[in-house]
Order: structure tokens, then sequence, then C-alpha cells
């Protein structure tokens, strides 16, 4: 058994080392690279948009694997901080050959660019995306103007 | 002097498109067990239709598609469409007819079992 087992280890050696060569090829500019950040960033939490569509605020957050119990939305005025943490889903009885996705609690958070009525939030959770729709206050929407 | 024309008619207009979609190795963890060999990856906003598992010549492929709509003006966008893939060499001896898949929360659970003949025995000596 324990044969077998090193050899699936070193298929996963070679399979490194080509993507060792496949990111040196290419370079930091082009597509393919193994990290699902771009080369530069440090991992301070989930990768969010934030998006304005007028009347409202759109922010979009990745956080794949994460139960909706596990994730913490809090708003004050126009600060709003989302934390969670993904629980560890390794199975029972299994050995490990390869461990990528990290176990972790993660914690951002941002200033708003305007003010949003925190009673009317609405969040969302689906295929591990986080949707948070945002209205603006009354004052901060805008306003048509027309020219006399 | 002849008159046969070309078979195919080459279409100058079809020149060779560089795919805009950005292509990403997703995050793996690979357990194994006497059954089987369990794979997750994570594929945060990618629909169950847009996964694809191919297994081939002991090749296994994954794909997933993500396309993010657009609300409004981006402030910022750290994120967007995307194309996962990765693959890996796959032992022959895997049932390739029971291999199963889930995806929940944007995770994807991969189930590829060992066939029996692959699982490991237990061999009892006998007395002479």
């Amino acid at each position: 058994m324990w044969r077998e087992w090193s050899e699936i280890d070193r298929m996963f050696r070679a399979m490194d080392l080509l993507n060792t060569r496949m990111n040196r090829l290419y370079s930091d500019t082009a597509g393919y690279r193994i990290s699902g950040f771009p080369s530069g960033m440090t991992q301070a939490g989930p990768r969010t948009n934030l998006y304005d569509g007028g009347d409202h605020l759109l922010i979009t957050a990745e956080v794949p694997g994460t139960a909706k119990e596990d994730l913490n939305i809090r708003l004050q005025g126009n600060y709003l901080e989302i934390s969670g943490s993904r629980k560890p889903d390794n199975p029972e009885g299994y050995s490990r050959h390869r461990m990528e996705r990290a176990v972790t609690s993660f914690s951002r958070s941002f200033t708003l660019p305007s003010e949003v009525d925190s009673s009317k939030v609405e969040a969302s959770l689906k295929d591990g995306i986080l949707t948070l729709t945002l209205p603006k206050i009354e004052a901060a929407k805008p306003k048509q103007i027309t020219i006399n | 002097m002849s008159d046969a024309k070309d078979v195919a008619v080459r279409q100058e207009a079809m020149v060779e498109r560089k795919s805009q979609v950005q292509a990403m190795a997703p995050f793996v963890d690979i357990f194994e067990n006497d059954d089987e060999i369990l794979l997750f990856t994570d594929m945060p906003g990618v629909a169950k239709k847009d996964v694809i598992i191919n297994i081939d010549n002991g090749k296994l492929t994954l794909r997933g598609l993500r396309e993010i709509t657009q609300h409004g003006a981006a402030t910022w966008e750290e994120f967007g469409d995307v194309e996962y893939q990765r693959t890996f060499s796959v032992p022959q001896t895997i049932d390739v007819d029971k291999v199963n898949a889930e995806l929940k929360e944007g995770v994807l659970r991969l189930h590829l079992p060992k066939s029996a003949a692959a699982k490991p025995r237990q061999i009892s000596v006998k007395g002479a």
C-alpha cells in the first residue's frame, strides 16, 4: 500500500514542477497562475467587489465553503465589517495528499462611499458568493437636475 | 490551364481569437482511504451547470466557468469572470462509472471510488 502512495506523491511532485515552469513561462501579467490572488497581493480576507447602482450599493464577496451561520455582517453608519470562519471539512479516516484550501477565520472592513439605510440592507449567499444590497439614505441618492 | 478550385476556401476573417476570460487554478484538497480518493476544490460563484468534469485516459480535468453580473458602476472589483481549470493524473484503478460529484456553497466535492480489484485485501495464511 505504501508503495502506491509514494507513486501518487511522485505524480504530484511532477505536477508541481510543471506548475513552476508554467508560472515562469507566463510571467505575472499573463493568465495562468496557481494562487487565487494577483501576484504581489496577500490574502487579507475574501475578495470583494463594490458596485454603485445609483440608489443603492452592492457588495459581493467570495466566501466558498462558509455556512450562513458562520458569517457575521456588521454595519455602523457607513462602516461595514464582514467577518466569518470556515470550518475544516476534512473527512474522518482519510489520509491527506494535498491541502491547499485554507481553514481560516477572516475579517474585512470597509468605509462605504455613502450613507446607507441600515434597516433595509439585504444579504444573500449563493454558490459561495455573499451579496449585500445596501440602499442609500434619501439624502445620498442622486438627484436629477433640470436646466431652466 | 487548370480550372480546379480549392476544396476548402480559407477565410481570412477567421483569425484566432484569444480567450478573454482569465484562467485560474482553484485550490484543492485531496484525501484518500481504502475505498476512494476524495477531492475538494473551491469554485466560488460557479453554478452547477457550468462545471465540467472529464476523466479520459487517466487524466482528470476540472473546469468551472464563472460569469459575474455587473450591477452598476464598479467602485472596486477584485474578482471577475474566471475560468477555473486544473488537471490531475488519476490512477487507472479508479472506477470511472462510479465517480460522483456534488457542488455546495461554492465547494466541489468529487468522489473517485477505487475499483474492487484495487482495494487492499487481507490474505490469510493457510496451515499446511
